[in-house]
């Protein structure tokens, strides 16, 4: 095992993975931002280097200032997390010419399912089921010509890309000019590659990926499967395993699936295949994500396989001890993302100072938290502040724990997605199993929240003014909520 | 003592009354008897006509900011919230809600916008957010263009409602 990690990134995953080292006996180096330098991750790490200022291009997302910290501390592995440099093939080359490991798969493996359009050829080319689609899309002159054969509506992606960056649906072809615009822009900012593909949209599907698993000698497992089709702006709120969808009979063909696209690339490491499942019942790669993927709790609740311990003995060269027919997993799990967002604003970030916090507890319930009372959230990252997830016997047993640890997660100072979730948790829908990617457009187009407590939130506000100000809790920031008031007054013209 | 929040748009008038350890809460001439049992500094125990509530509070500035059963309020002390109210509606103002760049202006001084037509592109936290018109009306004045990096709470251009919008 290795004796020092440098962990290549920030918030709960990297406390998550701090933590991991640490069980298992090994020192943790974290790295930070100048706007990070009390981050929760870093106050845990054994050692921390600041690698540059706030913004992520020149801290987090620095090869060479990274690689540098690894070295400079004697760590013989960097472990990258998921987002800024985990998928980038670039990183792990550095890494391993640096004479260090890294914990995930080859630079090839990265880089060939990096490329959406390649990877889908790839594992096509393995038996793998794909949606019809057209490679590298070219100018605006052409575009209504060149995605005929794909038919509306269609789906706009980013070639190097995911996380829902730079994708954009169009429905109508008088919509094709500015979303391909938008879709270019937006891929060229987050990724440095603007290049695009087009797919076939199709209605109401549920995402379903499944966590593969495998050593450096081309040992494989699957962990089964995850169903994460509560999404907002394409990105994932809700996730859980098993997948209500999913018959034994599918979950064998999907996982055989998974597998082989995984073998096309020699993958090694923890990492996901993604399908989208229709209505009925026949799925299609979307994509691999090779990393750990933020929703891996519900896997390891569910299978009780730490993914993070494994990630780190197989990259310490350990052969794979896991055998398929001893991977069971027992009960369900449910993952709510607890993001800094207005869901009655389009869910837009909303960064504050987190001025009380309180955590649920309890049996079955594991947060993973990137805050601490006190933390103010920074404008430069990505607005994920902690996971909540619960293990129970049953899909609706899960479910209603989690509705009761949610209800006890409280933040103030920092609006969150939390009565959001609440809700789409006593969604009927929900409740039955009926899920899928469009699911809060469906059911929650114009979501303004619940009021049912106002009387008594004004009474213990009213008590709590007569007492005398709290040093504690006072003071002001220029951001945390004066935008969003002046927003909410400038609404009152609706009349 | 009178005590008077502005809650959105609502103004919320309450008398407390501190009587023998408990409250008598005057609100819309309903009257309430609440008892009020910290547990820490943000934390307490609400008794509120019998029925207990676990209540999350804090301060930011002068607001006051409170969970009860995963839903959270803002209350805004009247006498300031009042002032800003009113400027708001006389003069409807586009903010910019985070810090950010603007990647593209979508309307000129003049132009006429209905309600929900994109006004301006903003980039920020990595994602492009549309800056919507939330009622009909003209825009008077845009202050910034495309490539500017502005500042949250930044006014970003100026508009002037419809009459019977604003009404």
């Amino acid at each position: 095992m290795f004796a020092k990690v440098l962990i290549a990134n920030r918030g709960e995953i990297a406390v998550r993975l701090i933590r991991g080292c640490h069980e298992l006996g090994v020192r943790a180096v974290a790295v930070y931002s100048e706007a990070d330098a009390t981050a929760p991750h870093v106050l845990l790490a054994d050692e921390a280097v600041c690698v540059g200022p706030a913004p992520s291009a020149q801290s987090y997302l620095d090869i060479d200032r990274i690689v540098d910290a690894a070295r400079h501390t004697g760590a013989d592995a960097v472990h990258p997390g998921y987002g800024f440099l985990a998928e980038n093939a670039a990183f792990a080359r550095a890494v391993e010419e640096a004479g260090l490991t890294f914990v995930g798969p080859s630079a090839e493996a990265i880089a060939a399912m990096g490329d959406k359009v390649a990877a889908r050829r790839r594992v096509a080319a393995a038996g793998v089921p794909v949606v019809p689609a057209v490679e590298n899309v070219g100018d605006s002159a052409e575009l209504a010509h060149q995605v005929e054969s794909v038919g509306y509506p269609l789906l706009i992606k980013a070639a190097a890309g995911g996380g829902g960056k730079g994708m954009r649906i169009v429905r109508v072809g008088s919509e094709l000019e500015s979303a391909f615009a938008a879709a270019r822009r937006e891929a060229q900012s987050a990724f440095g590659d603007g290049r695009l593909f087009v797919e076939r949209y199709l209605e109401r599907p549920r995402h379903v990926e499944v966590q593969v698993f495998a050593d450096q000698r081309g040992r494989i497992v699957h962990l089964g499967e995850r169903e994460c089709s509560i999404q907002r702006r394409h990105q994932k709120i809700i996730e859980e395993t098993p997948s209500p969808a999913l018959t034994p009979e599918l979950r064998e063909r999907m996982t055989t699936a998974a597998l082989a696209a995984a073998r096309s690339v020699d993958y090694a490491n923890a990492g996901t295949v993604e399908f989208l499942l229709d209505q009925d019942g026949r799925f299609y790669f979307l994509e691999m994500n090779t990393r750990l993927q933020v929703e891996h709790p519900v896997t390891e609740l569910v299978t009780g396989i730490d993914l993070v311990h494994a990630q780190l003995r197989v990259a310490a060269g350990e052969r794979l001890w896991l055998r398929q027919e001893e991977i069971v997993a027992r009960g369900h799990a449910i993952e709510c993302r607890v993001y800094a967002e207005d869901p009655a604003h389009n869910f837009l970030p909303s960064p504050g100072v987190v001025r009380h916090l309180r955590e649920p507890d309890g049996p079955g319930v594991r947060v993973d938290s990137g805050i601490l009372p006190g933390y103010a959230v920074p404008l430069h990252y990505d607005p994920l502040l902690a996971k909540v997830s619960v293990w129970a016997e049953t899909r609706e047993a899960a479910r209603r724990r989690m509705r009761n640890a949610l209800s006890n997660y409280v933040t103030l100072g920092c609006t969150t997605s939390i009565p959001f979730l609440l809700d789409v948790l006593d969604h009927p829908a929900f409740a039955g199993g009926d899920t899928h990617t469009h699911f809060i457009e469906e059911h929650f187009p114009q979501w303004r929240g619940r009021e049912a407590h106002r009387l008594i939130a004004a009474i213990a506000a009213a008590i709590d003014s007569t007492r005398p100000t709290r040093a504690a809790t006072g003071g002001e920031t220029a951001v945390a909520a004066s935008p969003w008031t002046s927003l909410g007054h400038w609404r009152l013209g609706q009349g | 003592m009178r005590i008077v929040f502005r809650h959105r748009q609502d103004q919320l008038s309450l008398d407390v009354h501190p009587e023998a350890g408990k409250y008598r809460v005057v609100v819309d001439g309903d009257e309430h008897i609440a008892e009020a049992h910290y547990l820490d500094d943000a934390t307490l125990l609400l008794l509120v006509d019998g029925r207990r509530y676990r209540v999350d509070i804090a301060r930011q500035g002068k607001e006051h900011l409170v969970a009860v059963d995963g839903e959270v309020y803002t209350f805004a002390p009247e006498s300031a919230a009042a002032a800003h109210h009113v400027a708001a509606l006389a003069s409807p103002e586009v903010i910019a809600p985070m810090p950010g760049k603007v990647l593209q202006v979508l309307v000129h001084a003049g132009d006429h916008v209905d309600t929900g037509d994109g006004l301006l592109i903003l980039e920020a936290m990595k994602m492009e957010n549309r800056l919507l018109a939330e009622a009909a009306g003209s825009v008077d004045e845009v202050r910034v263009a495309a490539g500017d990096m502005v500042e949250g709470g930044q006014v970003l251009a100026v508009l002037r409602y419809d009459e019977e919008a604003a009404s």
